[in-house]
């Protein structure tokens, strides 16, 4: 059943709690967000008490993790306010610790916390997948329309992690003192927000604060948003953002689904028929023939000769290469030219 | 809710499990407490969507960033008497109390 619906929430209104899971050591203290039931993954508030050290080691899930307040040192590398780790499941970080205590965000993407000791990434670790950026210092702003429709001018974004798959994306957002946009939003994925400093306001929940919170799942109305005196804020979204924008505040969520199906179906008419024929019906999903296609490096007696070298150039079409004085003469039957060089 | 992102496969302690079921329980016990509050913001939203009308009716509704359309007073939606105020949704479309076609549980 995933997460549930947490909103509006505020980090303030409860006490941190010792991390008692072991490898975490002693002197981190969380406040839980939201945990999804089946696997354990979960967003939380962290503070490290000053003087907090912790082994290197690795995480069985993926996780993100951002500075809050203070300065967080990973290895010898000091982190300060802004900082943002994309950290892959099995990759192993150094050492970390904190002199004075800091503040973090921490989520745990595909399961419960954990930490291995380890110095080395595990064996099935995307170790490629890794980065860490100082979000506030050397990120620019950018406009808050990655989504067509968009939000209003007056919300910007920075990117902070991007999934090419799922399109899944992680970034901070702020609004401008005096921002607000009047329409009532929803999108087909999952959508969380964490408050790093500011006041924003929703028609249906009033008030996210400082150190407020939301996990809302797909479907579920937004808006009309405002924001008085500014803020910022780290979101997440966990598949494809789109805008669905309407303005009926009692539309319930099985109702926003099917009418986010009625636009697929104007939208994408041969996929949508495509995908949901009757002869035609996936039992589980989809597949995808670039994962299961047969490829030469798996092939048994490999068959060069029909196979390009590189330099060899027999067109299945019949081209003749002719040369500079004779006029192109022969009758491809469609009309396009070559122009490549042919160095035979 | 996935990512879709890789999760390695490995045995949960005893202790983690506690924990999780811990924090799962404390979870519930949270959930209750928003919709509660969120059932008693009812009269106060009530408010805030009548004031969203006036302002889509005059300043405009945004349809895609800063473009605005004012909207008719006759194309308003209103509310029948078997709809809810309703805005926290347990597990959105696969609530247990999500009505289907727009009609109560
Ligand atoms: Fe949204």
């Amino acid at each position: 059943m995933a997460r549930p619906h947490i909103e509006p929430f505020c980090d303030r209104d409860t006490h941190f709690k010792p991390m008692r899971l072991l490898g975490f050591g002693t002197g981190m203290h969380y406040k839980m967000l939201s945990m999804d039931v089946d696997t354990g993954a979960c967003s939380m508030t962290v503070q490290f008490d000053g003087g907090y050290k912790r082994s290197p080691g690795f995480s069985w899930s993926e996780y993100e993790l951002i500075v809050i307040e203070g300065e967080l040192k990973v290895g010898d590398r000091v982190c300060r306010k802004g900082h943002y780790f994309y950290v892959p499941a099995g990759y192993a970080m150094p050492e970390i610790s904190s002199d004075q205590g800091c503040l973090l965000l921490y989520m745990y993407n595909t399961g419960e916390p954990s930490h291995e000791e380890a110095t080395t990434h595990h064996a099935s670790t995307q170790t490629q997948l890794y980065h860490d950026v100082d979000s506030y210092m050397d990120l620019s702003w950018a406009m808050g329309n990655v989504a067509k429709p968009s939000v209003a001018t007056g919300c910007m974004i920075k990117l902070l992690n991007y999934n090419p798959n799922s399109f899944a994306m992680t970034f901070l957002y702020c609004m401008t003192p005096n921002f607000y946009q009047d329409n009532i939003s929803y999108h087909d994925c999952a959508e969380e927000s964490y408050h790093l400093w500011g006041t924003s306001w929703m028609m249906q929940f009033g008030d996210v604060p400082t150190g407020g919170y939301f996990w809302r799942p797909a479907y579920i109305n937004h808006g009309a948003f405002a924001s008085e005196y500014g803020c910022i804020a780290l979101g997440r979204v966990d598949s494809k953002l789109f805008n669905h924008f309407h303005y009926n505040p009692w539309s319930t969520p099985v109702e926003n689904a099917d009418r986010s199906e009625a636009r697929l179906l104007a939208r994408d008419p041969l996929l949508y028929h495509w995908a949901f024929s009757q002869d035609h019906n996936h039992p589980h999903s989809p597949k995808d023939f670039e994962l299961t296609m047969p490829r030469r490096a798996n092939e048994e007696g490999h068959d060069t000769e029909h196979k390009s070298d590189g330099h060899r150039h027999d067109h299945w079409h019949g081209h003749h290469h002719h040369d500079e004085e004779s006029p192109h003469t022969h009758d491809h039957s469609h009309d396009h030219s070559h122009d490549h060089d042919h160095q035979h | 809710m996935t990512f879709k992102n890789l999760y390695i496969e490995h045995e949960r302690s005893s202790e983690a499990e506690d924990w999780v079921k811990e924090e799962i329980a404390e979870q519930e016990a949270r959930f209750a407490e928003i919709e509660a509050s969120m059932e008693a913001l009812a009269p106060t939203r009530e408010k805030w969507y009548q004031e969203f009308f006036d302002r889509i009716k005059t300043n405009g509704f945004n349809l895609d960033g800063d473009d605005k359309m004012p909207i008719p007073d006759a194309d308003l939606p209103i509310k029948t008497a078997d709809r809810k105020d309703q805005v926290v949704w347990k597990y959105g479309v696969d609530s247990d109390d999500t009505p289907r076609n727009g009609q109560e549980a």
